[in-house]
């Protein structure tokens, strides 16, 4: 089937397109096709083609922008004329990475290599600026958490619950018999598991909101550093390593005193800035919103643009010819203070934060420039080679004889 | 009638202390903080600030009033008011 298009605003195309993939599971795959202003969506059997239609226009009228302002201010440009190279592909031929599953991917080597120097840079650079104290999280979060978050009225689409399998004898044994005698499969699971009331954490900051609940904070207030493996789930939507549902999300968070988060988000969007200068990415930074999964969707977003509530640094993947948020600075005013009760000098804290997404920074980084460290930009080659040599030298020595 | 300036940002600053609590010995708010940064407003509570400013000054305030001017302290959205209030000849 097809639908027309009216709109073609490049956001509002994003927009849809990440929402087309939640629309209804008779979707077996969708295209955009943007030069026809047509989206064509192939059925599955048995579908309900006059329902999906329905569904697609609900779509179309939630994104539709026309009556907001979608203020967009860009801070920072720095183009360079790259070739297009399939990292994705050169990542597999050189087993830096192996996919283990839908959006879920191992890496090492190089690959795993940058991911590690990535990391060091945020601690050597904004940990160390801000003072961040080291926090360590669980990756499983109540659920009872993310709903006094407001995450499920925002983006229901993309939670990832977990269950245990139900405390009862006979379920137990009849999934363990099954697994022995017939090779585990999904419907094993199908009534016997228990209700689920934690999901797989997918924001790496909620928990340090929830473990300061009540806190009484001294001006200017707190600045904490964690990082953690998040889920998100994409349906259709998961795409090599610029969209994967198992990732890894390092931040600094500051709660406090208005003029703390905005002095220090500040200063680290220029450090931000200075780390794509040093490294030399075609990379863009500036206003956003977040992919709100509801029919607010555009006073959401319109206002998070107008306040600058949300920045990123988006870099370059030549190869798809487009590129993707790999950085993002956030401002939450009090919502989460409110939420938890945190306050400083008696009135509610606020809060803001800066995040890295790992694997896109790795996918974007050998896209822009390839496998071959010697042919990098001389900022990034030599952190890398020092990163490499002083690992080599700071890790202990295997030990010969195990005692 | 000409409302002064004086005047306009007396009944924004009444409106918004009243309508979002904010406590009279509140260190931080002044005519100049910024409303929404400082967490005295957020997105649901603008609409009502929106609503408010368009009944107390006579005036209408679109979506790209929104975006081109800054409205985002008591002063700034008092200017504004009174700005749009010359404009259509109040």
């Amino acid at each position: 089937m097809t639908i027309d298009l009216e709109q073609l605003d490049a956001d509002y195309l994003a927009q849809v397109r990440y929402a087309l993939a939640f629309i209804s599971e008779d979707v077996v795959s969708y295209d955009i096709d943007a030069a026809a202003k047509k989206i064509t969506i192939e059925l599955g059997p048995g579908a309900d083609e006059a329902e999906v239609r329905t569904r697609v226009g609900e779509i179309l009228s939630r994104y539709d922008q026309s009556q907001f302002g979608m203020k967009t201010v860009v801070d920072f440009e720095q183009k360079r004329d790259l070739p297009a190279l399939d990292a994705w592909a050169g990542m597999l031929e050189r087993r830096w990475a192996t996919p283990v599953g839908d959006g879920h991917v191992v890496l090492r080597g190089p690959a795993a290599l940058l991911m590690a120097l990535v990391d060091h840079k945020v601690d050597s650079i904004f940990a160390e600026e801000f003072g961040a104290e080291l926090e360590y999280f669980p990756s499983t979060i109540k659920s009872e958490t993310l709903h006094r978050c407001n995450h499920f009225t925002s983006f229901p689409e993309h939670m990832d619950f977990v269950a245990h399998l139900k405390q009862d004898l006979g379920v137990l044994k009849h999934f363990s018999d099954s697994c022995r005698d017939k090779g585990w499969s999904p419907e094993l699971h199908d009534g016997t598991m228990s209700r689920s009331d934690f999901a797989i954490s997918p924001s790496c900051c909620y928990h340090a909101y929830e473990a300061m609940e009540g806190w009484e904070l001294e001006k200017p207030g707190r600045c904490l550093t964690a990082t953690l493996h998040c889920h998100r789930y994409e349906g259709a939507n998961h795409k090599y390593m610029s969209r994967l549902r198992a990732f890894t999300m390092r931040e600094v968070v500051w709660v406090g005193h208005p003029a703390y988060i905005i002095s220090g988000r500040a200063r680290a969007e220029q450090l931000i800035i200075q780390w794509a200068k040093d490294w030399e990415l075609s990379c863009r930074f500036e206003t956003a919103n977040d992919m709100f999964f509801t029919d607010d969707y555009a006073v959401k977003a319109s206002f998070q643009r107008q306040q600058q509530g949300k920045k990123e640094l988006r870099l370059d993947v030549p190869s798809e010819g487009r590129s993707i948020s790999c950085f993002s600075s956030n401002f939450h005013s009090t919502t989460f203070g409110k939420a938890f009760g945190i306050s400083v000098a008696g009135r509610p804290a606020t809060s803001g934060c800066i995040a890295w997404g790992y694997e896109r920074w790795v996918y974007a980084l050998l896209s822009q420039f390839g496998f071959r460290p010697e042919e990098w930009p001389a900022g990034l080659r030599d952190d890398y080679e020092r990163f490499v040599r002083d690992r080599r030298t700071t890790l202990p020595a295997r030990a010969a004889t195990p005692e | 009638m000409e409302i002064a300036q004086a005047q306009a940002v007396e009944t924004l600053r009444n409106f918004i202390r009243q309508r979002y609590n904010v406590p009279l010995d509140d260190a931080d708010f002044s005519d100049d903080v910024h409303l929404f940064d400082y967490g005295y407003i957020d997105s649901f509570g603008a609409v009502d600030l929106i609503a408010f400013v368009e009944s107390a000054f006579d005036i209408k305030i679109s979506q790209s009033d929104l975006v081109a001017y800054p409205l985002n302290t008591i002063r700034e959205i008092a200017d504004f008011a009174l700005q749009r209030r010359k404009a259509n000849g109040i």
